[in-house]
């Protein structure tokens, strides 16, 4: 019975703690976890003296429901990869954004605004951006051997390959091969893609849904899919692990800050993002997660091995071969239908 | 034979412990992904101190779990108490939801539950999560007290009536310390299932309650950093000691009666 | 009780079974009217297929826990009961610390540049390491890790109030040990194997991250199929009539097992 009233009373005290809001200024973001550096935030608190509370998601898929549901209550700016970006365009659920507020966004590199999946950048501005290519444990395989996607086929690689968890990250490798777009609406096109899929389904060991380079790190995969960023990370920890740009194009994606409908620290979410966006800043960014940043300011102040790291920043022509991810509407069934066939039937 | 039985018990309890003897030697491992050694470092906990929103998430989680599995614990050993003695009209509805509400896939009772909460005009934060978890933990802690209700003496309780105690009585004097084990065990499973609950927790916590596993989840994909080792491991220092004083506690106790 | 649980645990249930019955909706969630072409969408020969795999697998996982769960549960019981809870209670630190961070600590162990591999190689047992990661063995070792307590603990629970003089006398009576087992011991631990037996083969029907962290995702499970129509199909019809279904299934088979073993379990019944 002592145990229980002592308990009782911790209970309370801690209640009484958490209930406790001080009353200074916050904004309340919403990301994935350590996709900002601790040293940033606390940076911006120091600066501005707002209070950022941070909560986190672990799939855009899951941040979409949820906000879906709530409204967007209570969350001041999120971080939705670029799809999902138009979707929520199209489903009404951001603000615009006030671009008076934020003049840091004249600094950005031209080619990564103004995308199909926000003309004019009215409810966007990207964080940071980055690509899904090829990894290749060089200790193994010669980097010779890889260099397109079509080589993720090749019979020897069998029972050594990685692909991501990821439907539309998938069948843009199909598409591509296929020589089609991979944001395309053809039943037609995402069919062959689905037939071709098909034959590599056997081949593959792992479909990853968690950090992509701790496979090739342990030493479990040799080659398959990977972003970049991750790529960048486990050079650091083994110099053999290559990352490949396929010669049919890679995927490229964008993460972009976005204000949500129920925002209520508008102005402070301006505040923040106009901060994220300085030089300095985004130098920080880069240096924690291997991506890149549409910071043009910030490429000086890299030091020499991250800015000319083709892994990080790819020459432009490598680009122009990629693709953009946007959002294809209601031919994301004809997606489901065909992913989920590709899935269960193993 | 006791040494077959002690053996076996030992042979269980490394299966269980050596994930955790990994994790703790991690916890000091310079080497960040664990593969090899690359030596002693308490740089880890240095980072997970300077980490305050996992360290915050931590203590939220705590919270939630011990108040969630008492509460759970008490309304389910209730409930179990009074299925088994009464005939009470939709005995049989009430059970079925138990079991079903036990089947349902998380991401759905997450889903519903924020509905439940966006009609009700709850905000999202403390209460809804503990609400919530409550309601996925009450089946299990049900269960496990009606399975300890089978078999039980009926006719202890008619003694105990014909000598004039009241149902209060009864339930204090004979069936509480009867079924203490199961409540233990409730208690202990309940705390567990709270302590890691992500999809729930995802859904209806509220932005300014973050707790542990939504926070280690959300690592998933950019890769857990080392200092959640170091966190766990602190957890598990924290419980083992939180464990040995209340074990004295309680045998002082034992020993003064 | 049952007021809480009308609440909270009807509402998600009634909440389920419209939805089941609703049209899909590509921008929104679902459409306000109803229809069965979500059940119809059922009769899926994959859909089958995902369904008896994760049925096996969460038999299989049971099953293991049973057999390692049910001496341990006993022996703790014949411990002086000065240790009992103290057993209990270390059972059930290791679950204290996040699974997911317990998952990647089995990964350490079993991966190619594990701890057993390394074991192996150095004492020349091996040759290479044997692939041990992303197979159906390390997702049952897993499972088996994390749903052990769940088995063990209702198993205590319930062979913690057995009467051992019941077996003592049993063996007085010339019963050899496996007659006394199944005559006296069995059938009264079995309301506390039936505990233990639905609360790990129910949730294990519905986990799929370590199923995806540990045997690569390969296999498509049932839980995977029900988050992917919720969250990334945006078909909430289809997954409610898939969790309604599961649900149906999973009290079928329980009413079935109560209807054969006549169990009547509440004292009321049997006063």
């Amino acid at each position: 019975m002592k145990i229980r009233t002592i308990s009782l009373i911790v209970l309370l005290i801690n209640l009484a703690l958490v209930s406790s809001g001080s009353a200074a200024e916050k904004v309340y973001i919403y990301n994935w976890t350590e996709y900002i550096p601790d040293a940033v935030i606390q940076q911006f608190t120091e600066e501005t003296g707002i209070k950022v509370i941070y909560a986190t998601y672990e799939s855009n898929e899951a941040m979409y429901a949820k906000l879906k549901l709530i409204k967007g209550d209570g969350y001041d700016l999120v971080f939705p990869s670029t799809y999902f970006v138009s979707k929520m365009i199209k489903e009404d659920m951001l603000y615009p954004l006030d671009h008076s507020l934020l003049p840091n966004a004249a600094m950005l590199d031209k080619s990564l605004l103004n995308k199909a999946f926000d003309p004019d950048n009215i409810y966007s501005i990207p964080y940071m951006w980055g690509s899904t290519g090829i990894a290749v444990n060089t200790d193994f395989i010669p980097l010779a051997r890889v260099s397109s996607w079509q080589d993720l086929w090749n019979k020897e690689f069998s029972g050594q390959l990685l692909l991501q968890d990821d439907m539309r990250e998938v069948f843009h490798m199909a598409l591509k091969i296929k020589g089609f777009s991979s944001n395309t609406r053809d039943p037609n096109e995402i069919e062959a893609a689905y037939e071709l899929l098909k034959e590599l389904m056997p081949h593959v060991l792992v479909f990853n849904s968690d950090s992509p380079r701790l496979p090739y790190l342990a030493g479990e995969v040799n080659v398959g899919m990977i972003w970049n960023g991750e790529a960048w990370m486990a050079q650091q920890e083994n110099q053999a692990i290559a990352y490949v740009y396929p010669t049919e194009g890679a995927n490229y994606w964008v993460d972009s800050f976005v204000i949500p409908k129920g925002a209520k620290n508008i102005k402070h979410a301006h505040t923040f993002i106009n901060f994220m966006l300085r030089p300095d800043i985004a130098k920080l960014c880069v240096e924690e997660n291997g991506y890149a940043t549409p910071v043009t300011a910030a490429l000086p102040l890299l030091s020499e091995e991250v800015r000319t790291s083709e892994v990080i920043f790819p020459p432009a022509e490598v680009i122009a071969a990629g693709e953009f991810q946007t959002d294809v509407g209601e031919a994301l069934v004809i997606y489901q239908k065909y992913w989920e066939k590709l899935r269960s039937g193993n | 034979m006791k040494k077959a039985n002690q053996l076996y018990i030992a042979i269980v309890f490394i299966y269980l412990y050596v994930p955790i003897a990994v994790l703790i030697i991690n916890a000091f491992n310079a080497n960040r992904y664990g593969l090899q050694w690359d030596g002693f470092t308490l740089g880890w906990f240095q980072a997970m101190l300077n980490n305050h929103s996992l360290i915050e998430a931590a203590r939220n989680s705590l919270l939630v779990a011990v108040s969630s599995a008492t509460i759970a614990t008490m309304i389910g050993a209730l409930g179990a108490v009074a299925m088994y003695f009464h005939r009470f009209k939709g005995r049989k509805v009430v059970f079925g939801t138990i079991i079903s509400l036990m089947m349902l896939p998380d991401i759905i009772l997450a889903i519903a539950l924020l509905v439940l909460f966006i009609i009700l005009g709850l905000s999202l934060g403390f209460w809804s999560l503990l609400l919530a978890h409550i309601t996925f933990c009450l089946p299990f802690t049900f269960v496990t007290v009606f399975a300890r209700m089978q078999g039980f003496d009926p006719y202890l309780i008619e003694a105990a009536r014909d000598l004039g105690a009241s149902e209060g009585m009864v339930l204090r004097t004979i069936v509480f310390p009867l079924i203490s084990p199961a409540l233990i065990a409730s208690w202990l499973l309940g705390f567990t299932l709270s302590l890691d609950d992500v999809i729930v927790s995802s859904f209806v916590a509220g932005p300014g309650f973050d707790v542990l596993p939504l926070r280690i989840f959300s690592m998933v994909k950019v890769g857990v950093k080392p200092e959640v080792n170091a966190l766990a491991f602190l957890m598990i220092l924290i419980s083992i000691i939180f464990v040995a004083t209340s074990y004295f506690l309680l045998k002082e106790k034992a020993h003064e009666n | 009780m049952s007021g809480w649980l009308l609440l909270f645990g009807g509402f998600p249930l009634l909440l389920l079974l419209f939805t089941s019955f609703l049209k899909q909706h590509p921008e929104k969630f679902f459409e306000l009217s109803l229809s069965v072409e979500s059940y119809a969408q059922l009769i899926n020969p994959d859909y089958l297929l995902v369904f008896l795999r994760s049925t096996l697998l969460a038999g299989i996982t049971t099953f293991v826990c049973l057999i390692v769960g049910y001496p341990f549960a006993w022996l703790t019981c014949r411990m002086p009961s000065r240790y009992r809870l103290l057993i209990l209670i270390m059972i059930m630190i290791p679950f204290w610390t996040n699974s997911l961070i317990r998952t990647y600590a089995v990964r350490i162990i079993i991966g190619a540049k594990g701890i057993v591999n390394k074991l192996l190689l150095a004492s020349g047992i091996i040759e290479s390491p044997i692939r041990l990661m992303y197979t159906d063995t390390a997702v049952l070792l897993g499972l088996v890790y994390l749903m052990l307590p769940f088995m063990i603990l209702p198993l205590y629970a319930n062979i913690e109030k057995l009467d051992y003089r019941l077996v003592e006398a049993s063996r007085d009576l010339g019963a050899g040990p496996y007659n006394t087992f199944r005559s006296v011991i069995l059938p009264l631990t079995m309301p506390g194997i039936v505990a233990g037996c639905i609360m790990v083969f129910v949730p294990t029907m519905g986990l799929f991250y370590v199923a995806s962290l540990l045997g690569g995702a390969k296999k498509l499970l049932i839980g995977n199929l029900i988050q992917h129509q919720f969250l990334v199909s945006h078909n909430w019809p289809l997954g409610s009539a898939m969790s309604t279904t599961l649900i149906g299934i999973l009290v079928v088979m329980l009413l079935l097992y109560r209807v054969v073993l006549h169990q009547s379990d509440t004292a009321a019944d049997r006063l």
